[in-house]
């Protein structure tokens, strides 16, 4: 990436309301050239929205948003240096496969031969050569998607918009387009702004992600940051699997120590600045970092959280087995043990004791 | 020799269903004759060889010699026509405009004002729209112009009241046909042309007309169709001496029943079907191409 | 300007509505408050409108004879509605019950005498039913069936059976959309829990088939109210109806407040009939049986 200081994309405190939804509530986002930053969020986080605030297909109700450093105001969506691809793929039903990807170009006034070679050459991209006249109703959803890609990309847009293009698909081809839109990225070097409300795609394919709900912005990071330090119950809980322990805080230091229900104490490496000492909070470990050991096996020391149960469940998912375990509070955890490193297995009914390490462990607020 | 077997009591049910089904049938088919027969039978007696429009006397063509070289009512036929060309091309491009307000943009002030004198018209009976629309041009003295006009080697002299009368009528039909269309029609194709650099006229021409075509075309022709059709409106706001085909066979009905009168009743009812042929045909036509008009 | 159409879609939708807006407010918003203010106005020598304001039209309206028309015309219309429903009910439940290439035939084929002209229409019945010269009456004697001609012409009857003739499929239409919407498994059901053919129709089948009843009601009801054709040519000029006496003022006897009084009447009529339909389930109607 080259270091340019001007953002490919900025939002600067943006708003947007529909009569008296706060759809987009006081987002401000910087988005670097050359970036493949996802929006990721629920339906109804406003991500939709503010990917359309950009496009001008909506204008922020406050707030500005620039492209190149430039303040949009109210420019139509045909004014601006940006391209969508449309959840629905809105290919025009009554044009040719051609006609709908050099539409773009024609309606800036490109010479027609200049078209022509300019639609061959994306058609190859996006592997569809010898497309050019069929229709959109003869294509599949695949071959549509495709279409509609090349439609946006040919117009070499300073920034290209894409709301859950991927949605329709079935999951191997989802998971196939998305290694190739990664593909696409990459070699032409363009701003991917991409929607989403799927947390694993997001992680696969975005240099950054911003993570919304309910119209605000609750963590921006790499997939690496959002996946391992998450911010908030919601990023945690939305992204991945994440076990929650109900905890009160005993001790802000450092390290931060809580207190189970039944009186274990467990000590946490990071927790919400917003957290006062005696309130309850939440422990958010992956079940990934936590390991089953028989009672009195496994490591004990300052640095590792030990609670016991019960196995309640053992369920095989062929890279790892997921064990649902029962704690004496009432609570319970999955632990997610990788196949064939150990070779301790574990049976329903066995008491066991879970243990997972202290910078494994992050304290949050509680959130309905 | 013998007798057939009693039938079972489940013999006798299903011999009962049967008789049945049969009676219903019978009723279905009574229907339908009741629909066609009157008009088979007018469009019979207009070969009958005599002035009764209800004994057979022998197949002719006279009849219709005589429509055609009738020159009142050949007049009146171009004059049905003329207006019919003329309101469906004026209320099909304000009704296809008023269904696109209304289909695009929810909520605006005024909207509930828009929406009722747009379809009121619709719900009022046409002997009131009539009387509302002469004490109108009497008042204002419009019902005094004709339009006097070449129509294809035949000189017609039209009141301009017929002709705004027909229109005011048409819009809410073409719009609520338009409307209809373009309820279905997906809105992000024009938000997809204008993300490529179209503008709104651009998109219009290039992308709204041609999706919503079966819609305007549908409504055209259902505006074309009531046009020819109208008797009651025409009959009161065109005034002495000008006549559509409605209009004129209403006065021969008048005068008196022969079955010169049933030959022009033919010749409309032989427009209506071709017209109704021809939108059969190009709806068909569209449903398997599944594209726009292009 | 193109900014300021960006930001204010209202301005957009008015630019689209102007004109077919205008052309309805200045020849049919204006010419309704025309009517209207007529109505209470008193009539000159000529048959225009004298500007001294007067109840005396609608008061007339309510002498006996006039009144007596009122009556006829609604009359008329519920005999129509009624039997448009009795005929046309059966019928839409022929359509409903047949195979479905077989349905689509049907209902075009219903539709298609309804697109023609309706005083087409009118003008075939007067063929039919005149008394001395009507078809019906000429074959029924020649084949020796009556001695002398049926009143079929001229009558209560006549009018009933053009009105009927020319609006029962706007009755069968919606009663059809409600029927063939109609979930199969319910009737199975209620066989199931034992009912009988008649029992299943009136408690699972009428029911259910309300909704386009009612609109159909409404479709034929409302129009046959304002019938003018039909009596003029199959009345014989001795029956009239609303329609027909407000003819005569406009045209015939040129007294235009009173007629204009007499539509304003009509035109209440219709729309307390209208706004009761809507009260009674409209809603559901208008979902399902006009669609």
């Amino acid at each position: 990436m080259t270091e340019t200081s001007i953002p490919a994309v900025e939002l600067r405190d943006v708003v947007k309301r529909f009569d008296d939804v706060v759809a987009v509530d006081h987002v401000s986002l910087s988005i670097a050239p050359g970036e493949f930053f996802a929006l990721l969020g629920p339906s109804g986080s406003g991500k939709t929205t503010t990917l359309r605030m950009i496009g001008g297909f909506e204008l922020p109700t406050e707030g500005e948003v620039l492209i190149e450093g430039e303040p949009q105001g109210y420019k139509p969506p045909y004014q601006r240096p940006v391209n969508t691809v449309f959840q629905n793929y809105a290919l025009f039903p009554h044009m040719t496969v051609a006609q709908n990807i050099g539409f773009g170009l024609e309606m800036q006034g490109v010479p027609k031969d200049e078209i022509r070679r300019r639609v061959s050459e994306m058609l190859e991209m996006v592997r569809l050569s010898g497309y050019e006249r069929r229709r959109p109703h003869q294509l599949s959803g695949g071959e549509q998607q495709r279409v509609a890609l090349a439609r946006a990309l040919i117009n070499r847009p300073k920034v290209l918009l894409l709301d859950e293009p991927l949605g329709a698909l079935d999951l191997k081809l989802r998971k196939a387009m998305q290694l190739e839109l990664k593909a696409i990225q990459e070699q032409v070097g363009i701003t991917f702004i991409y929607v989403t409300h799927d947390q694993e795609e997001a992680i696969t394919m975005a240099d950054r992600i911003a993570v919304m709900n309910k119209g605000k912005v609750l963590q921006v990071g790499t997939p690496q940051e959002v996946y391992e330090q998450p911010r908030t119950f919601f990023v945690a809980d939305f992204i991945g699997e994440t076990n929650f322990l109900p905890v009160r805080v005993m001790n802000l230091g450092s390290p931060v120590e809580v207190m189970t229900e039944p009186g274990a104490r467990l000590t946490a490496a990071w927790a919400d600045p917003a957290l006062r000492v005696g309130v309850e909070a939440v422990m958010a470990v992956r079940p990934e970092r936590m390991f089953l050991y028989r009672p009195n096996e496994g490591p004990t020391g300052p640095g590792w959280n030990r609670v016991e149960g019960i196995v309640q469940q053992v369920i095989y998912k062929g890279l790892a087995i997921r064990y649902e375990v029962f704690l004496a509070g009432g609570n319970h955890l999955h632990v997610h043990m990788p196949v064939g490193r150990t070779d301790t297995t574990f049976v329903r009914g066995e008491h066991v004791v879970v243990v997972w390490p202290r910078d494994a462990a992050r304290l949050f607020r509680r959130e309905s | 020799m013998n007798s057939a077997p009693a039938p079972t009591p489940a013999g006798e049910h299903r011999l009962r269903h049967l008789i049945g089904q049969w009676l219903f049938h019978l009723y279905g088919f009574a229907g339908y004759a009741f629909f066609y027969l009157p008009i088979l039978i007018l469009v019979i007696f207009s070969f009958n060889d005599s002035r009764s429009v209800s004994k057979w006397a022998g197949f002719t063509l006279r009849w219709y010699e005589a429509m055609l070289q009738d020159r009142q009512i050949m007049i009146a036929l171009w004059n049905s026509v003329f207006v019919a060309v003329v309101s469906t091309a004026i209320a099909t491009v304000l009704g296809t405009l008023a269904a696109m307000a209304l289909e695009r943009y929810r909520r605006f002030p005024g909207r509930l004002f828009a929406d009722i004198t747009l379809y009121l018209p619709i719900i009022i009976p046409d002997i009131a729209m009539a009387i509302m629309l002469l004490a109108f041009f009497n008042l204002s003295g419009i019902g005094l112009y004709t339009w006097k006009v070449n129509f294809f080697g035949v000189r017609l002299a039209v009141p301009v009241s017929v002709i705004i009368g027909h229109v005011a009528f048409n819009i809410s039909f073409v719009a609520v046909v338009v409307q209809a269309r373009l309820a279905r029609m997906d809105r992000t194709l024009e938000e997809a042309a204008q993300d490529l650099y179209a503008t709104p006229w651009r998109t219009f021409w290039r992308v709204t007309l041609p999706l919503m075509m079966p819609g305007v075309l549908g409504g055209a022709l259902l505006a074309f169709t009531l046009s020819l059709d109208d008797f009651v409106i025409t009959f009161f706001t065109s005034g002495a001496g000008f006549n559509t085909l409605p209009v004129r066979v209403f006065g021969m009905i008048r005068k008196g029943v022969t079955p010169k009168i049933n030959a022009v009743s033919s010749l409309m009812l032989g427009f209506s079907l071709l017209l109704v042929t021809l939108a059969l045909l190009a709806s068909r036509g569209r449903e398997e191409r599944k594209v726009g008009f292009f | 300007m193109n900014e300021l159409l960006q930001r204010k879609p209202s301005l957009r939708a008015w630019l689209l509505l102007a004109p077919s807006i205008l052309w309805l407010l200045i020849f049919f918003i204006i010419p309704l408050g025309i009517i209207v203010v007529y109505s209470f106005l008193e009539r000159d020598v000529y048959g225009g409108v004298v500007w001294k304001w007067t109840l005396d039209n609608y008061r007339r309206v309510f002498d006996p004879l006039y009144f007596k028309t009122f009556l006829y015309s609604f009359w008329i219309a519920l005999l129509t509605a009624f039997f448009s429903l009795l005929f046309g009910y059966p019928l839409a439940y022929y359509i409903a019950t047949r195979p479905e290439k077989t349905r689509n035939a049907l209902v075009l084929a219903l539709m298609i005498p309804f697109w023609t002209n309706f005083l087409v229409r009118t003008y075939a019945w007067l063929t039919l039913l005149r008394t001395n010269t009507g078809l019906i009456n000429v074959w029924l004697q020649q084949w020796g069936i009556i001695d002398k001609p049926l009143p079929l012409f001229g009558n209560t009857f006549a009018i009933t059976l053009g009105l009927v003739y020319g609006w029962m499929p706007d009755m069968i239409l919606p009663i059809y959309a409600a029927l063939e919407q109609l979930d199969r498994s319910l009737l199975e059901a209620a066989e199931d829990l034992y009912a009988s053919g008649w029992q299943v129709f009136r408690r699972v089948i009428w029911p259910l088939s309300l909704p386009g009843v009612i609109a159909g009601t409404m479709l034929v009801f409302i129009p046959s109210l304002g019938a003018f054709v039909t009596p003029a040519i199959l009345g014989g000029g001795k029956r009239l109806m609303i329609g027909n006496v407000i003819t005569n003022q406009f045209l015939g006897a040129h007294d235009w407040p009173f007629g204009s009084a007499l539509s304003v009447l009509m035109m209440a009529v219709m729309l307390v009939a209208t706004l009761i339909y809507f009260r009674t389930g409209g809603e559901e109607a208008r979902r399902g049986g006009l669609g």
